[in-house]
């Protein structure tokens, strides 16, 4: 199109090295912090090879862009993690060249895979995420379009760090900074107004006086003064839109923090970071502002935050279904949130500062949920609440409510719903258990399969078996009459073995200090025959 | 439906959540709680077709309930518009954001990379950090004649 041939000429113009190097073909991908170009280029080895050209966003702090090359040069280039051939840079336009892999769209491909090429994919992901979170790398980003796929070649790479934190331990110095020792919370106006339910909203007026006041007086005598209560109609909310699905994390605090938040302060002085936190648009930075020590009241901390108050007061209404003014007008908790909605875990949605590789390993439950189920996206909200909801009435609200207990965060849910079975619900979504119409594309021909294909196995099925019944199946495929058969085949999903849902459910694990990692997913029975 | 408790100080105002709705809020009760009300709560459809979501809406009725928010949930910064606006075919000239340089939001895109105080960071020596990991890298490109002769090496100077 005209605009794609006038953003491949503003590429040339931003960055002029490129003009002999490459040939730009075509805009292939358009995310918010970046576009990515196809091109070809000469190497000095003879060969004319395509490569993709990420073209960063401009605003894109260097240490941020340092930090995504610095992922892309320690842990990329084995193990299907994506490797970087160059960079180039024209002042605050970088291109980072990296080379390219034809993969397949996932929804055009997801009905039409074989349980087996399941398997493999989701191997050939866990390796990848194996081989980042050894390198102390948190992805924050896995989805199907972050994991490229070539199905022909059996190829597969795992992509973009332009989200990726470090661990407290990352091996990525970029991906390191100080560590605060307590998570911030931010009060960012002196008046919030905060529609309450039913349209109404309270005011919280507090001037600046009394919340100076505040400070050095005990919290139980603090009054909120000047709460007016306005009749408004409630507000349509949305956080970030749905096409502009990525949060970027917070600047500057890419690491995380090892604050536990059911951890006392004892002592009568307490060293407090303040930081401001601007959130536009789906980027936030954060600023540090001077330490400030304040005095640690016996019930609870009074704290002035940047630009605001904070007041650590208690009230009434803790896992209650009521707010007030009080803990309305406490600080919002930051915790990082960078992601796509459907694939955020359970302690991202609920704002857990502690947050570990785990997440990247919940979103690959949610692939996995999605090539079990043939459903892609599996969740589908525009908000975290409203995708902590769709997970509980997959995973259950008690288990949900008693998972968040474990790292910090009441959750009160009005909603009683159980936990589904996986099996039963991935068969039910995707059309292959016996109660369940077909779908068009799978009227089962004849009676053809029904009489060749191996007797449906028990529930307790090792993998062994498995094995031999796939081996069995790829034989008889190959036999005579291939393609006859090949319309009754099918691929494997008739004999899902329990060790797929197994593994399914140690990766939707609600709590992530116990959810499976990369490494034990490798191990798991559902890879038996897998070479690691 | 709003009432003032005797029980804490006499200036609180409460409001009670209807239901359904989900609430969160962090154990050590030190930061406000956040939380939704839910016209009718998500519930698996299993009638919709391969490959959508199974918490896909029905056929947007135009009678189809909308959820509403009634906290300005993960909105640190309130002065902010809910979201960003539902943008058909974006404009390239209107692109808002936050640039991590200069520490500031921008109306538009380009205009803000026009700025004076944008272009003096592009400027800056605060790129050293790319450009040292830059000079690591291997440069394995050959060009491309212009006027499509055989390619010539080039001498590697970045």
């Amino acid at each position: 199109t005209a605009g794609m041939k006038k953003d491949i000429e503003r590429l040339y113009e931003a960055v002029p090295q490129l003009v002999n190097v490459f040939k730009i073909k075509e805009k292939i991908g358009e995310g918010t912090f970046s576009s990515v170009y196809l091109a070809t280029a000469q190497l000095q080895t003879g060969y004319e090879e395509k490569m993709a050209l990420k073209h960063l966003i401009p605003t894109s702090h260097p240490l941020r862009i340092a930090a995504e090359l610095q992922c892309l040069t320690v842990a990329g280039g084995q193990d299907n993690v994506m490797g970087v051939k160059y960079c180039f840079r024209k002042n605050d336009h970088v291109v980072i060249v990296m080379p390219y892999l034809e993969h397949e769209s996932f929804l055009d491909i997801l009905n039409s895979l074989s349980f087996e090429e399941v398997r493999e994919y989701m191997f050939n992901l866990f390796k990848a995420l194996r081989r980042i979170h050894h390198f102390g790398i948190v992805h924050r980003d896995v989805k199907p379009s972050n994991f490229l796929y070539n199905r022909q070649l059996k190829e597969y790479a795992l992509v973009d760090f332009g989200l990726a934190q470090g661990t407290p331990d990352t091996k990525i110095e970029l991906l390191k900074t100080a560590h605060s020792e307590d998570q911030q919370g931010s009060c960012l106006q002196n008046n919030p107004t905060t529609p309450l339910g039913n349209g109404v909203s309270v005011n919280v007026t507090v001037p600046k006086q009394i919340a100076q006041q505040s400070a050095s007086k005990p919290a139980d005598k603090k009054v909120i003064s000047h709460s007016k209560i306005q009749m408004k109609e409630g507000r349509e909310g949305k956080e970030g839109s749905v096409h502009h699905s990525v949060q970027r994390s917070v600047f500057g605090e890419r690491n995380f923090n090892v604050y536990s938040s059911t951890y006392q302060q004892n002592s009568s002085t307490k060293v407090i970071k303040h930081s401001k936190m601007i959130d536009v648009s789906s980027r936030k930075l954060l600023t540090k502002k001077k330490i400030i020590a304040t005095k640690t009241l016996s019930n609870g901390t009074a704290r002035k935050a940047a630009s605001g108050f904070s007041l650590n007061l208690i009230c009434d209404c803790y896992a209650t279904d009521k707010v007030c003014s009080v803990c309305l007008s406490r600080c919002q908790q930051v915790a990082p949130r960078a992601g796509t909605p459907g694939f955020r875990a359970p302690e991202v949605l609920t704002k857990c500062p502690t947050q570990t590789t785990a997440i990247d390993m919940w979103s690959a439950g949610i692939i996995f949920l999605s090539l079990l189920s043939g459903r892609y996206p599996f969740y589908k909200a525009s908000d975290d609440l409203t995708a902590l909801a769709q997970i509980m009435t997959v995973r259950g609200s008690r288990e949900t409510i008693q998972a968040a207990k474990t790292f910090g965060k009441s959750v009160l849910c009005t909603q009683v719903v159980a936990a589904q079975n996986l099996r039963t619900l991935c068969e039910k979504l995707r059309g292959t258990n016996s109660s369940c119409k077909r779908s068009q594309d799978e009227v089962p021909s004849k009676s053809v399969s029904d009489s060749t294909s191996p007797a449906a196995v028990d529930k307790s099925c090792a993998p062994e078996t498995l094995g031999k019944q796939i081996q069995h199946l790829k034989s008889f495929q190959e036999g005579d009459g291939a393609l006859e058969m090949k319309a009754a085949d099918m691929k494997g999903w008739d004999q899902v073995p329990d060790e797929a849902y197994d593994l399914l459910d140690k990766l939707l694990d609600l709590n992530p200090a116990t959810r499976i990692t990369a490494k034990e997913a490798l191990q798991h029975p559902f890879f038996k025959d897998m070479r690691p | 439906l709003l009432r003032r408790p005797g029980s804490a100080s006499k200036d609180v105002v409460t409001g009670r959540l209807k239901n359904p709705f989900v609430k969160v809020e962090d154990r050590s009760r030190r930061y406000r709680p956040f939380y939704l009300q839910f016209h009718i709560f998500p519930a698996l459809n299993y009638c919709v077709p391969k490959p959508c979501s199974p918490f896909e809406m029905e056929k947007k009725l135009p009678s189809a309930p909308k959820q509403r928010f009634v906290a300005s949930i993960n909105k640190p910064n309130s002065d902010k518009d809910c979201g960003t606006p539902l943008h058909l075919p974006q404009k390239d000239k209107k692109r808002r954001g936050y640039c991590e340089c200069c520490g500031k939001k921008y109306e538009d895109l380009h205009t803000h990379l026009e700025s004076e105080q944008h272009q003096t960071f592009a400027h800056s020596t605060e790129y050293r950090v790319v450009d040292e990991i830059i000079s690591k890298f291997v440069y394995q490109f050959v060009e491309y004649k212009d006027d499509a002769n055989k390619p010539k090496r080039t001498k590697c100077s970045t």
